[in-house]
């Protein structure tokens, strides 16, 4: 995944209210893309100071780039030869030009990027999969009265990352099992390679619709029904979470100030 | 109590009957085994009896209540819980303690209730370790305690548990009859669909279904003790059981109402040592 996975840990930002990291990303994410350079420098030092307050490791931070560094790369140059204005020198010499205005622009959009996945990836390295779905839930529990179904949602949502590992271990044994009966996966002819995915995905898509049967009766049989429901934690804000809000804030108020 | 009257069931009109007239009354506290060929409907009928199926004709009773009734199946389904076959297909939470959790959830408990339900079941089937595990970690047999555990957390007063062995090992089997005789003797009543005779041959009753009707309901001894006619519809009875049945074909003069292995031991060890004094 392009955002990073949970690494647990005991950090300030880790025991944050999952509702003010996901809604301070969402702000930032915002802030991020509409702003110039100077938000840009504002949420990069904001950033910055958070890697040691989350005691995540740089390297950790590093890897949830690397899916997609050739995106950036890519959003660079783009921006590099096709923006207008003013030629830097040595270049006119081949077909394409690339100018002063082209390096800022490739440079500032890029790092905007780059800021959306930091935030997002900090997000989701510090918060566990439980908690952000507590945390979406909670947020969307007020849209209620428009009919939004917040308990129905969190429910949808965190199933499925409950199946995640057990579908990626069922995709394993059916391949080996495959195998074992003579396909062959990864080489070969067009031909081959389709039939292969067939056997795989045919039985998977299968036992996952039976899965689904079986899950719904072990849930109806434990009294699951659609809408109010409650749970074993309840989510509350503590000191270091109104410090975070105001921070955010002050951040907002400060990118006003420089546009 | 819980109680069938002339259940009927067939899954549309195009459809055989399969249940044909099921009737059959399980008084609290008891332990009652369900056994049948494959495909004679247990399943079927078992998920009536916490309102998952509705009856095409006829009605069952939870403590008074009628299924059909459909505000009256939410308390249904607290008072009777169900575990399933596949221990992987049940378990819905991230972690155990949130799988667990759930059922409490449903009903609409405070937090602070739920987590000491939360405790206590985890605590009863001995999984209190294991409270902050994501499933996928875990063991079949573990799996099938959490679902427990989960069910449990409802504070139930019946639980059915469906073939609830099918998918574990040998000592993960055993663990699991291991609680399920200890709720027993809490006064839960246990309804045991299996396939494995061994398993409920000390049941308070044995429920035989075939061809979608009640072809027995006694106790254990009598049901075994038609040892052809189970075999003829494809029913094994317990391999103790059976080593005693075939002795005394062989005319050797032994007790036949035999379940348990210790019990053949000493019926047999009385006939090759003479009794002294």
């Amino acid at each position: 995944m392009p955002i990073g996975q949970y690494i647990p840990g005991d950090s300030l930002i880790h025991r944050l209210d999952p509702r003010v990291k996901i809604g301070a990303t969402i702000v930032l994410s915002i802030l991020s893309l509409k702003g110039g350079a100077f938000t840009g420098a504002l949420i990069s030092a904001f950033l910055l100071v958070l890697i040691p307050l989350s005691r995540l490791g740089v390297r950790h931070l590093a890897r949830a780039f690397r899916p997609v560094l050739i995106f950036f790369a890519l959003l660079f140059l783009v921006h590099l030869f096709f923006t207008d204005g003013q030629p830097i020198p040595p270049f006119p010499p081949w077909r394409v030009t690339v100018t002063y205005e082209g390096l800022y622009t490739g440079a500032v959009t890029t790092w905007q990027f780059v800021l959306l996945i930091w935030s997002a990836s900090i997000l989701t390295m510090t918060t566990m999969p439980t908690e952000l779905v507590c945390g979406i839930e909670r947020l969307l529990r007020p849209l209620k009265r428009i009919g939004v179904p917040s308990h129905d949602l969190a429910m949808m949502v965190s199933v499925a990352l409950r199946f995640v590992p057990t579908f990626l271990e069922e995709i394993d044994r059916i391949k080996v099992a495959q195998m074992a009966r003579g396909a062959v996966f990864g080489s070969g002819p067009l031909i081959r390679r389709t039939r292969a995915a067939i056997s795989l995905l045919l039985p998977l898509v299968l036992r996952t619709v039976r899965r689904a049967d079986d899950l719904v009766a072990a849930m109806e049989a434990r009294g699951y029904r659609r809408g109010h429901r409650t749970y074993m934690k309840e989510l509350t804000m503590g000191r270091a979470d109104y410090v975070a809000m105001v921070v955010i804030i002050l951040i907002t108020g400060l990118h006003a100030i420089g546009a | 109590m819980i109680r069938a009257e002339d259940l009927i069931y067939r899954y549309d009109s195009r459809n055989d009957r399969i249940l044909n007239g099921v009737s059959i009354e399980i008084k609290e506290g008891k332990r009652i085994g369900v056994i049948g060929p494959n495909g004679c409907g247990k399943t079927t009928f078992v998920r009536h009896l916490n309102g998952l199926l509705l009856p095409t004709a006829g009605d069952v009773w939870v403590d008074g209540m009628n299924t059909r009734d459909s505000v009256a199946v939410r308390k249904i389904r607290q008072r009777v819980g169900m575990v399933f076959q596949n221990p992987d297909n049940q378990i819905v939470g991230m972690s155990v303690e949130e799988d667990v959790s759930f059922g409490p959830g449903n009903l609409g408990l405070s937090p602070h209730e739920i987590r000491k339900r939360v405790a206590e079941s985890l605590a009863m089937v001995g999984m209190e370790r294991y409270a902050r595990r994501p499933p996928h970690t875990l063991s079949n047999g573990e799996k099938q305690l959490v679902a427990i555990a989960g069910v449990l957390a409802m504070h139930p007063r019946h639980i059915i548990f469906d073939e609830p062995t099918t998918y574990l090992d040998p000592s993960a089997r055993k663990r699991v009859l291991e609680v399920i005789a200890k709720l027993n003797r809490q006064g839960i009543t246990i309804v045991h669909v299996t396939h494995d005779m061994d398993e409920i041959a000390d049941a308070d009753e044995i429920c035989l279904l075939h061809e979608g009707r009640v072809a027995l309901l006694d106790r254990p001894d009598a049901v075994f003790s038609r040892v052809e006619w189970l075999r003829e519809i494809g029913l094994g009875i317990p391999r103790v059981t059976e080593m005693m049945w075939r002795l005394r074909q062989k005319g050797v003069n032994v007790r036949t109402d035999i379940f348990a292995l210790e019990d053949a031991c000493l019926e047999l060890s009385a006939l090759i040592r003479p009794q002294t004094g």
